[in-house]
């Protein structure tokens, strides 16, 4: 399984927090923001940075392994 | 001793964390600070609480990377980043950073540079309840 997390005002967006996508073989990064931003347009136009395991990923052709981690996020507001 | 990289509800104590980077070092020839707290207006509109979000790992382990860069690049002897992820009200403690080092210029640009780098890399993000209604914000300079 695929873990996909959001956070502030992605989530409010998606009107969730987290999701589970199943995990198929070649699966990349790409396939997995085409079947979500499909779903979800309003979250996908604020979202401005993109994890896979807690790490900053720019390659949308990133492939996925099993038991990955996904986090979209919209631009930071901490401090 | 508390680690020098924090995220958590509670409050902190500014005289604890300055006490922990000065028992770090007897080199130490000043320390700057940084202290974001909760304002009472935003843009205009009354702001009565805040409420802050963080994707907790990532953000903990991008705020331990600040700071062993700010170590590594202004040559300091310490420094220190505690975060509260919780709903605060005006004047309310957010966010400490400290920077020490054997001389004033470096802890203060030290310091500088990890407020604008956490805002820019750390994924927190804050809510302002506003008699509007909630809004996310968007960065400020």
């Amino acid at each position: 399984m695929i873990r996909v997390l959001f956070f502030g005002p992605v989530a409010e967006r998606v009107q969730m927090r987290e999701t589970q996508l199943a995990f198929n073989a070649g699966m990349k990064l790409q396939d997995v923001v085409t079947a979500l931003s499909a779903q979800h347009p309003q979250a996908f136009d604020i979202v401005s940075f993109t994890a896979v395991n807690q790490a900053q990923v720019k390659d949308i052709q990133l492939p996925l392994n099993d038991g990955d981690e996904i986090a979209f996020m919209a631009k930071f507001s901490g401090g | 001793m508390s680690e020098p990289v924090r995220i958590q509800q509670e409050d902190f104590s500014q005289d604890a964390e300055i006490a922990a980077l000065k028992a770090s070092s007897k080199r130490i020839g000043g320390i700057a600070t940084f202290l974001g707290c909760a304002r009472d207006f935003s843009e205009g509109r009354d702001v009565s609480e805040i409420d802050f979000e963080a994707y907790g790992s990532m953000a903990l382990a991008e705020m331990n990377k600040l700071r062993s860069e700010a170590i590594a690049k202004f040559h300091l002897l310490d420094a220190r980043i505690v975060h509260r992820v919780t709903t605060v009200r005006a004047g309310d403690n957010i966010v400490f950073i400290a920077a020490a080092a054997e001389h004033r210029a470096a802890a203060f640009d030290a310091c500088c540079w990890m407020i604008d780098e956490l805002k820019q890399r750390v994924p927190i993000w804050k809510k302002e309840t506003t008699p509007q209604g909630g809004s996310w914000v968007t960065q400020h300079p």
